[in-house]
């Protein structure tokens, strides 16, 4: 078991390892290309925009005609006030621009996520327990076939189909712009904007879950304690969910750590297709234009969430189940 | 001990399935230029065309025929998704395998590396990377593969530990064989369905990696790319034209992906039988052994069970079955790695 401890260690080891190397490469890459580094940096379209005030201030800020040794200091220092950098398109800081999206990304994801391990959870079990009938094989055939699709892909059919055919969905946006709406009003406007980007990325991340708690199920439904509770006169409802349900609880909080990055990205694009107001659409807009800062900004942030999300699943991990808290 | 996939492969439908639909696909890249008579790159002088005899599937806002940027787009999938399964699953085999042989701080070292790559989030480092390098097509398939290594490292060091305990291996060691005659000669031919399978899932990564990018358009506008054709087409969903622009490619991109996930996952239902059979032979994982341990040696025994219970039930139930099977297996493989 002391072997089980100094793992646990080392997770947390490894995602600081993992987090010193994003760092690393937001530090390196700009200066790995060729050219004055400012225009590396920020890009050439930046230095178009630019005053001579505000280059010399970047100069400065991150110390770019010094060493690479006084830079990698200036550039920890800038980390540590928040310092993002300045994105040039949007002629604001970057962690401004970035917290203004950020509402949207976690939204969508938070709603997914939610929507997702509960859906999954609760087709699982049910398909599990009815194993080998029909409801079952259908389930299975067609949750298969949708996690196989790439995720844009459903994305753009949902678009297609309930967007521009049917035209019963926004095609873009979060809310109606200008509309003045206020109360429930607004809460239905921004429901109808989320609606078709929501069900793509939970049709995504659906499949996983579910095939993940249908297989838990069908190996709990054999065990020994089943037989027993329903000998005793377990009901059909007590025994899917206080008892099978209940035990595949714990690989599927494992996977939820797996499926935090898969739902960030998957988000990304999504937004993308959706032109939904997030940090996908705006990474979207930061590429199209060029604009390093921003780019790296968003993508030092989502490293970030995800790393603590899945450090968190890690703790949670233990605390659920009582054989791995009593082993340490 | 050693099995046949061909022959495990030949009773799977959906396996058999996948690999007509890449066959096809790879019958389009190979004979595209005979497939159609325009270059992808060449302006025809109509714009926003629909499809006709001239243009199957009309022309997109470049003037460009969509056909044979479709037959050139699988060239290009199918490039990386090879590329990339060789590249990647060699570095799998190479540093899974020498870690369990070395051991010590070797061992040590390369598995923290595994650790680190497998919780970065792969696909926002590669936008990182990709938005300062616009990668070239070579550099594009070394990226995805430095990236797609780890798992499989993981998977490989856990099989060769318990491989390299085997009577076989001793005896060859016996006769004075060195580590690289025992890799080659006894190792690899030993896992190579394991080999195998992940192979399919690198290039299954590779080519949904590879469309991603161009997507997102961080790749080199030279390259003809599916996802580079549906980022393109994404801009005119107003009009008509993604009834034959963006709609087939997505449908051929998807194809690929599925075929490539019922594949894999017909191979991992070929190599569990042996995983099981190696764990209940070398039970190789008592020092570590907990509760969460057994309940899937359990798991695994059941599933055995299933196998041989339902070997004479036919038709759609059973192909289905198999896929239930590699799914737990995945899972399973899963904890493997792991536990190790």
């Amino acid at each position: 078991m002391q072997n089980n401890g100094s793992k646990r260690g080392g997770g947390i080891l490894s995602y600081l390892i993992a987090l010193l190397t994003i760092f690393a490469l937001n530090f390196i890459l700009p200066r790995m290309m060729p050219g004055d580094p400012l225009q590396a940096i920020y890009g050439e379209e930046a230095l178009v925009a630019m005053t001579p005030q505000m280059e010399a201030h970047l100069i400065e800020l991150f110390a770019l005609d010094k060493s690479w040794s006084e830079q990698l200091i200036a550039y920890v220092i800038a980390l540590f006030h928040g310092n993002l950098g300045f994105s040039y398109y949007y002629k604001d800081d970057v962690s401004s621009v970035i917290m203004g999206a950020l509402p949207w990304t976690l939204l969508l994801v938070g709603l997914s996520l939610l929507i997702a391990t509960v859906a999954g959870v609760i087709l699982g079990i049910e398909s599990g327990y009815r194993r080998k009938e029909r409801i079952d094989r259908w389930l299975l055939a067609g949750l298969m076939l949708l996690g196989g699709l790439p995720d844009f892909f459903l994305g753009i059919v949902l678009l297609l189909i309930f967007g521009v055919s049917l035209n019963l969905f926004p095609l873009s946006g979060a809310i109606t712009p200008y509309s003045g709406l206020e109360g429930l009003g607004l809460l239905m406007d921004i429901a109808r904007h989320l609606a078709l980007p929501l069900a793509a990325l939970v049709l995504v991340d659906l499949g996983g879950i579910y095939l993940l708690t249908r297989n838990t199920v069908v190996t709990i439904l054999k065990e020994g304690f089943m037989l027993t509770s329903r000998a005793k006169g377990c009901s059909d409802f007590c025994l899917r969910y206080c008892h099978a349900g209940r035990n595949a609880l714990l690989p599927v909080t494992t996977a939820t750590g797996l499926r935090i990055p898969q739902l960030f990205t998957g988000a990304l694009f999504i937004e993308i297709i959706f032109s939904y107001p997030g940090l996908g659409l705006m990474l979207r807009t930061a590429l199209d234009a060029r604009d390093y800062p921003l780019i790296q900004g968003i993508l030092l942030l989502v490293t970030i969430t995800v790393l603590t999300a899945n450090l968190f699943v890690d703790r949670i991990y233990q605390r659920l189940d009582p054989r791995v808290r009593y082993a340490h | 001990m050693h099995i046949d996939i061909r022959h495990e492969i030949r009773h799977d439908r959906m396996a058999l399935l996948g690999i007509l639909v890449l066959a096809l696909i790879l019958l389009m890249a190979v004979f595209a230029p005979l497939l159609t008579p325009y270059s992808p790159t060449e302006y025809t002088g109509r714009i926003f065309n629909p499809p006709s005899m001239d243009h199957f599937f009309g022309t997109d806002s470049m003037g460009q025929d969509i056909w044979a940027r479709l037959l050139f787009g699988a060239r290009t999938s199918l490039l990386v998704a090879v590329s990339v399964a060789l590249i990647a699953s060699s570095l799998s085999v190479l540093i899974g395998a020498s870690s369990a042989l070395v051991g010590g701080l070797y061992e040590r070292f390369w598995m923290r590396a595994v650790d680190v790559m497998i919780s970065l989030p792969t696909i926002i480092v590669m936008i990182l990377i990709a938005a300062y390098f616009r990668p070239s097509l070579p550099l594009l398939i070394l990226l995805i593969s430095v990236f797609s290594w780890p798992g499989g490292a993981r998977i490989v060091r856990s099989q060769v530990l318990t491989l390299k305990e085997r009577m076989h291996i001793y005896a060859a060691r016996t006769f004075g064989a060195d580590q690289r005659h025992i890799l080659k000669n006894h190792i690899v031919p030993d896992i190579s369905p394991i080999i195998a399978s992940m192979m399919i899932q690198d290039a299954r990564r590779a080519v949904f990696m590879e469309a991603g990018l161009a997507f997102l358009g961080v790749s080199d506008p030279q390259i003809i790319s599916w996802g580079k054709m549906m980022h393109q087409a994404l801009a005119f969903t107003y009009l008509d034209v993604w009834k034959w622009w963006l709609l087939p490619t997505g449908i051929l991109l998807s194809l690929t992906l599925v075929s490539l996930s019922f594949l894999g996952v017909g191979l991992e239902a070929a190599v569990d039988p042996r995983l099981c059979r190696h764990e209940h032979e070398q039970g190789y994982d008592h020092e570590h052994g907990c509760d969460r341990e057994q309940g899937y040696d359990h798991e695994r025994g059941v599933d055995q069970n299933d196998i041989l219970d339902q070997e004479d039930e036919i038709g759609l139930y059973e192909m289905e079955q198999y896929e239930i099977e590699a799914h737990e297996n995945e899972n399973a493989v899963l904890m493997e790695a792991e536990r190790c």
